[in-house]
């Protein structure tokens, strides 16, 4: 599994990002290699508007499995990440990137 | 930190009097956010000074180079908002038309036609007359509120709120389900909405509670002017209960907001009775958050 969480940082005791679109940095942990990509997201926020479908496209072109947010993404965010069979875990707002990834292990998040 | 959003779906239902009067009833470790930016107006309220001003860009303006055009009128051609007309020889870029879209310079085969970026106006960082800091800004003539300019206001005030251990950062959203709205709620943790008992004020309710459930944030309710028509503000109650969202307050009809604006004051300086109803709704949101 190749997991994308919105961080406000790039470890993984960096502050999960709540925003999807406008998020600061993706951490991408990718499962089977136990590698980390972390995309700088920060060049999304120059945009006026169209912010969650950039981010939908920056996280579908990684070709992730799971994305885990604090609140999740916006309408046309969300038909993106739908049409490409990703799966959006929200209510990590206040945790840190480890912190939520654990609380995805154990079902601690909720499902969109 | 918690960060508390007063939307409105529709204009005009008394967002910015309650979330003026909950900025004067909240407690000193608040910071205060207009995320209204077409329409800021919790400053005449407030009355700022200012500490500090910052350029604002965003919009893109087509500039044509005219040691590179060569006067083909492709641009002309593609341009669907009419800025490009043809006077004197020349093709020339109307700004106040022009909508930055890129097209003219994309089909341009000359690459004569840049795309700049606009000062659309200030961000400000102020004082208020309640000993809380005030972030907000103002758009230059035509420049239009953005999911980017709501996201920078909201940032310099969280990054404040962070920096000095304060609780809570208080945001006037802005009307509508659009960009700017959809910015404003991100990252919240409540939202209160504020409606009135009309036919569009139920319409426009609907609609921003279908954009709120899909961020997954608590919502409670304020009916303004219930007295207006019971039998809409019965309608409203029937969708609160629905969607479980709580009934904050029922405030009526009353020319104390109007009154207590002209003195320059938030309506629950100006009325104990709206006073009491709002610390009332103030307090249950502390409660829910």
């Amino acid at each position: 599994m190749k997991i994308a969480l919105t961080s406000t940082g790039n470890s993984w005791d960096s502050k999960i990002d709540p925003r999807f679109g406008r998020a600061e940095f993706i951490f991408i942990y990718d499962e089977e290699t136990k590698n980390n990509e972390i995309v700088d997201n920060s060049g999304v926020s120059e945009h006026a508007h169209g912010a969650g479908p950039m981010t939908a496209q920056i996280v579908t072109e990684r070709k992730v499995d799971i994305i885990i947010t604090g609140n999740g993404p916006g309408g046309n965010a969300a038909r993106v990440i739908e049409s490409a069979g990703i799966k959006v875990f929200t209510g990590a707002g206040e945790m840190t990137v480890k912190e939520a990834y654990d609380a995805y292990k154990n079902n601690k998040l909720n499902k969109l | 930190m918690k960060e508390i959003v007063v939307i409105s779906g529709k204009g005009g239902t008394g967002k910015t009097s309650v979330t003026a009067s909950f900025a004067y009833l909240s407690s000193a470790n608040t910071v205060l956010a207009d995320c209204d930016v077409d329409a800021s107006d919790m400053h005449l309220l407030l009355k700022p000074e200012l500490i500090s001003s910052e350029d604002f860009f965003s919009s893109d303006l087509a500039v044509i180079d005219y040691d590179k055009c060569a006067g083909c009128g492709k641009c002309f051609e593609v341009c669907r908002f009419k800025a490009v007309s043809y006077e004197f020889n020349k093709f020339k870029i109307n700004a106040n038309n022009c909508e930055g879209c890129g097209y003219c310079s994309y089909v341009c085969p000359t690459n004569a036609i840049t795309l700049v970026k606009q000062n659309d106006g200030n961000l400000y960082i102020s004082d208020t007359r309640l000993g809380k800091k005030l972030f907000h800004a103002e758009l230059g003539p035509g420049a239009e509120n953005s999911g980017k300019l709501v996201a920078k206001v909201k940032n310099n005030a969280k990054k404040y709120a962070r920096e000095n251990n304060l609780d809570i950062v208080l945001v006037d959203g802005s009307p509508g389900v659009g960009c700017p709205v959809i910015s404003s709620l991100s990252g919240a943790n409540f939202v209160v909405l504020v409606t009135e008992p009309t036919t569009s004020g139920v319409h426009d309710l609907s609609r921003v509670i279908q954009l709120v459930k899909k961020f997954h944030i608590k919502m409670g309710c304020i009916i303004n002017k219930t007295d207006i028509n019971y039998k809409t503000a019965d309608e409203i109650k029937k969708i609160l209960t629905a969607e479980d969202i709580t009934l904050l307050a029922e405030l009526p009809y009353s020319d104390n907001f109007t009154l207590a604006m002209i003195k320059e004051v938030t309506v629950a300086e100006f009325d104990k009775g709206i006073k009491n109803m709002l610390q009332n709704a103030w307090e249950k949101i502390n409660n829910l958050i």
